[in-house]
C-alpha cells in the first residue's frame, strides 16, 4: 500500500473547481449507502484549516469524517480522514489527503489527488478497525455506485 | 475479478478475532500455535477463521515441515489498494461533472444578467 494518485482535467476555473469541492462536495460525495446509522442528508465540509468534514444525518446526529489540515484557496487543499472503528473521529487516526487545482486556462483546471498513508491501513489497531468500519462505509458507496454504473 | 476478492476482504475483517488474527500476522509469519495463543478461542474456530481470512486472500499459507505458516498475502493487500484507487475514480468523475456544470451555469447566468442589465 503506497499512495493513490489520480489526475484530472476540469473544464472549470480554478476558483469554480476549488469552491465545488469544498463548498459543494455534497452534490458529488456519495451518500447512497451507510453503515450501521440513519440516511445520510447532507456531506459538509467546513471552510478553513481545521474545518469540520462530516456528514449529517437523518436522525440530526453529525458524523465527522475527517477535518481541514491545509486551506489554501484556490490552489490546494489537504484533508485528513479520521475514522475510527465506533464510527466516531479519532484524533490519533491521520491519513492525508491532498488535493491541488492548477490553472490550465480560465475554464479549465487540472485536478491532482493524492490520498497518502495507505500503509497505514495495515498498521496498528484502530487503522485496521478504521479500514473495516470506515472504508467498509466508503467501499458501501463505491459498490453502489459501481452497481449504477454497470447498468447504464 | 479483483472486485468481489475485495469484498471478501473487507467482510472477512469484519470479525474481532480475524482482525486479531490479522494485526498479528502484520508483525510477521506465525504458525497456528502462535495465532491462537491468548486468543481465547477454541482451535478449531481458529482454523476456520485462517481459512476465512485465507479465502479473503489476506493472508497465505506454507508449509515448513509438518507445520503450517501463515503470513500476510501481500497480493490481497494490493487488491485494497485497487478498489480505493476506483473508488476515487468514480468519486473524482462525479466531482468533474458538479464542476464542469457549475460552470456553464454561471455563463448563462452571467448571460442572463448582462441580457437583463442591457434591456
Amino acid at each position: 500500500m503506497q499512495t493513490i494518485q489520480k489526475e484530472l482535467l476540469v473544464e472549470a476555473s480554478q476558483e469554480t473547481a476549488f469552491r465545488v469541492f469544498t463548498e459543494k462536495i455534497d452534490l458529488w460525495w456519495p451518500k447512497s449507502h451507510h453503515v450501521g446509522k440513519t440516511p445520510v442528508v447532507e456531506s459538509v465540509l467546513e471552510p478553513g484549516a481545521r474545518g469540520r468534514w462530516f456528514s449529517r444525518h437523518e436522525d440530526g446526529s453529525e458524523v465527522n469524517v475527517g477535518y481541514v489540515l491545509i486551506w489554501d484557496p484556490y490552489g490546494r487543499l489537504v484533508l485528513v480522514w479520521q475514522i475510527d472503528g465506533n464510527f466516531q473521529c479519532d484524533p490519533q487516526l491521520h491519513s492525508e489527503v491532498e488535493v491541488t487545482f492548477q490553472r490550465e486556462g480560465p475554464v479549465r483546471t487540472r485536478v491532482k489527488l493524492e490520498h497518502r498513508d495507505l500503509e497505514k491501513l495495515m498498521g496498528g489497531k484502530k487503522v485496521i478497525e478504521e479500514m473495516n468500519e470506515g472504508w467498509g462505509y466508503i467501499l458501501e458507496l463505491f459498490k453502489a455506485l459501481t452497481n449504477k454504473t454497470e447498468t447504464i | 475479478m479483483a472486485i468481489p476478492k475485495t469484498d471478501k476482504a473487507f467482510d472477512a475483517l469484519g470479525d474481532r478475532t480475524r482482525r486479531t488474527i490479522f494485526e498479528r500476522l502484520a508483525g510477521g509469519p506465525l504458525s497456528v500455535v502462535h495465532i491462537a495463543e491468548g486468543l481465547g478461542v477454541s482451535r478449531p474456530a481458529v482454523s476456520q477463521h485462517l481459512k476465512v481470512l485465507r479465502e479473503a486472500k489476506l493472508i497465505a499459507m506454507t508449509r515448513e515441515g509438518t507445520r503450517s505458516i501463515y503470513r500476510i498475502d501481500e497480493e490481497g493487500i494490493q487488491a485494497l489498494r485497487d478498489y480505493l484507487d476506483g473508488f476515487w475514480n468514480v468519486v473524482l468523475n462525479r466531482f468533474r461533472q458538479v464542476a464542469e456544470q457549475t460552470e456553464k451555469d454561471k455563463d448563462t447566468s452571467h448571460a442572463n444578467h448582462s441580457k437583463g442589465t442591457s434591456r
